[in-house]
């Protein structure tokens, strides 16, 4: 930074300490699902890879991983679809009420899980939805709409209204006017919105626990049981591949914005 | 872009509020087929908006938008057929310029062979075929308001509408630009609205400019009718510069009168065909300061005032002079640099006359929210 003095040694110490409580509990998980032994534990007399083949040749651990994934890629349709036009519409529109609607979207953020959960619960019995992938896919896809709403939002804050107007005066139609001059205009933060819902719903336990059971039974949820039953180290091994399938998504999203800005 | 002529355009009582506010006050207009029209006017004079109403992207509060006697009033934009160039163009950054210029056509579903023919044309209208692959974000702003000027009229257009064409522009290119389009203007024969609150750009351009001032017209003519017969101060003020002299009327004839102002006698001589006005009456005149004269010693004119220079400032082709006189008041004048007989200097004595058919008497303007 030009013209403005470097942080002092207090600072930097306050700064690297905060930065290691917040990176900490994610690193420990490596060493531990490196472990040589059969419960969770550090490594004693060397390391060992035999954790992640459990994990990766073990049935219930890929269908569940495969479960996870099939789940959160129709939850994120249905988010970034949803998400998507609900920004759009209020952009367009531009009322008092739309902001309202905006807020309103935001409710699934702001409420907290286990509220939702048991409001599902109650719904998702007499529709029959409990322990359904379509169930667990409605639950992720609605509470991921907010993220899409945001970032969706954002990305039409910064689109020049014009650019609908002349599209409009050359005679395109809405859906041509979408398609061809809003929708490529507002891409990056449609992906960002879509790898934020996909976590989302990647990582969601609280809601699963209360409408699946057998059927469905996600990655997070093998895991819990995991903790909750026996404590085999393979669970370590499965998060440390969940937190960097996860870091992967994140550098991808960066490089996505990085991209646009220089664009 | 075919030699198909023009269309005319009518504006009937054209009104647009926003709540208390009203943008857009009962104005009339009269575009004729192949016209060039320019309306012109300080910001907030309500000139966009209308532009914008026949566009179809703002819904009249109250009024019409003719087409070759056809209302057009309740057609969304899209409908409308009309070009538009956009204030700061609002090319399509995610497109080349060829895509730019064929998004009207694609809109359309014209096949790729018609599009590209099209598209050629429309750039060589231009002068951009070498551009055609570049992003609008590789061109100048000059390129890219040709772009916005291909895009907008590659579609033949029944109509062009212009929003601050050349605003972005700094002066010698905008100079370069008013000349290209108005040589566009000719050999395209199509009628023409432009949006400006530069008066050069109206008087360089335009067939005919309609001048606003709160959501008012308050005059329409052909750019010298305007300039040399202004109806109002405010038409005097803004198109071009003008000093102001207010007296009371002493004497008329059959087509002028004199003045007595400030102590001074001035003689008026009317070019339009109008009444004098009665003896005793207050009258208002515009002078432009291009239109007095140094006077040598002995040299008389119909006007003559004397006084000594306030400031004095050099424009290249010319001196601006503030000259501060007895009964007067005030005056700006501006002499040719190159026969200016003397040299600038505050406090220098001069004397300076003008004809009599060189002042015109303008009204006061109605204060605004006035509706007579």
């Amino acid at each position: 930074m030009h013209g403005t003095y470097g942080a002092g040694p207090a600072g930097r110490g306050v700064a690297w300490i905060t930065a290691m409580y917040l990176v900490l509990p994610i690193l420990i998980v490596i060493p531990v699902a490196l472990t040589d032994q059969r419960y969770l534990s550090l490594p004693q007399e060397g390391i060992s890879f035999r954790h992640f083949a459990t994990v990766l040749t073990s049935e219930e651990w890929l269908g569940s991983i495969w479960q996870s994934f099939t789940i959160a890629v129709a939850a994120t349709v249905l988010a970034v679809t949803a998400g998507t036009l609900c920004a759009i519409g209020c952009w367009r529109i531009s009322r008092r009420s739309t902001d309202l609607i905006r807020v309103l979207m935001l409710l699934p953020l702001i409420i907290p899980s286990i509220v939702y959960a048991i409001g599902l619960y109650r719904y998702f019995g007499p529709l029959g939805l409990l322990d359904r992938f379509l169930g667990v896919v409605l639950a992720h896809g609605v509470t991921g709409i907010p993220y899409v709403v945001i970032t969706v939002s954002t990305a039409l804050a910064g689109f020049d209204p014009r650019l609908e107007q002349a599209a409009r005066s050359m005679g395109a139609s809405l859906s041509q006017t979408l398609r061809w001059v809003i929708l490529p205009r507002i891409m990056p933060g449609i992906v960002s919105g879509a790898i934020f819902a996909f976590v989302h719903s990647w990582d969601e336990l609280v809601m699963v626990l209360f409408i699946a059971s057998r059927e469905v039974f996600t990655l997070p949820r093998r895991i819990w049981d995991g903790i909750n039953e026996n404590l085999d180290p393979a669970m370590a091994a499965v998060a440390v591949l969940l937190v960097g399938f996860t870091l992967l998504l994140l550098l991808g999203d960066r490089a996505l914005r990085r991209r646009t800005e220089a664009g | 872009m075919s030699g198909a002529a023009g269309h005319a355009l009518a504006i009937r009582g054209l009104t647009k509020r926003y709540g208390a506010f009203t943008a857009v006050d009962d104005v009339s207009l009269d575009v004729a087929q192949g016209q060039f029209l320019t309306l012109l006017g300080p910001s907030g004079s309500g000139k966009t908006t209308i532009l914008m109403a026949v566009a179809g992207f703002v819904e009249p509060t109250a009024g019409a938008v003719l087409l070759d006697g056809r209302d057009i009033t309740p057609l969304p934009p899209e409908r409308r057929e009309f070009g538009m160039v956009f204030q700061g163009y609002a090319l399509f950054p995610h497109m080349s310029v060829a895509e730019n210029v064929g998004f009207p056509l694609r809109v359309r579903g014209q096949s790729r062979a018609d599009r590209d023919a099209k598209v050629r044309a429309a750039l060589d209208l231009v002068q951009l075929e070498k551009f055609a692959d570049r992003l609008p974000r590789q061109l100048s702003g000059g390129q890219q308001q040709r772009v916005a000027l291909a895009r907008a009229l590659v579609f033949d257009p029944t109509l062009l509408l212009l929003d601050e064409p050349l605003s972005a522009l700094d002066k010698k290119l905008r100079a370069e630009l008013q000349e290209e389009l108005k040589a566009l203007h000719r050999r395209i024969g199509r009628t023409f609205v432009n949006v400006t609150h530069d008066q050069e750009e109206a008087l360089s351009l335009s067939d005919t400019i309609a001048i606003l001032n709160h959501g008012k017209l308050v005059q329409v003519g052909g750019p010298t009718a305007l300039y040399e017969r202004p109806r109002t101060r405010f038409v005097a003020d803004f198109l071009g510069k003008s000093n102001f002299l207010e007296g009371t009327v002493r004497e008329s004839t059959l087509d002028g009168f004199a003045l007595e102002a400030g102590g001074a006698r001035l003689q008026v001589k009317l070019t339009a065909p109008a009444f004098p006005p009665p003896g005793g009456s207050v009258v208002l005149l515009s002078l432009r300061p291009e239109k007095l004269a140094l006077l040598a010693e002995g040299e008389t004119a119909d006007n003559m005032v004397e006084g000594t220079i306030r400031a004095w400032s050099y424009l290249g082709a010319g001196f601006s002079l503030v000259v501060a006189t007895e009964h007067l008041g005030e005056i700006r004048a501006v002499l040719p640099a190159w026969k200016a007989a003397i040299a600038p200097a505050e406090g220098l004595r001069l004397r300076l006359g003008w004809a009599a058919d060189a002042a015109v008497p303008v009204e006061e303007d109605a204060p605004p929210g006035d509706t007579t």
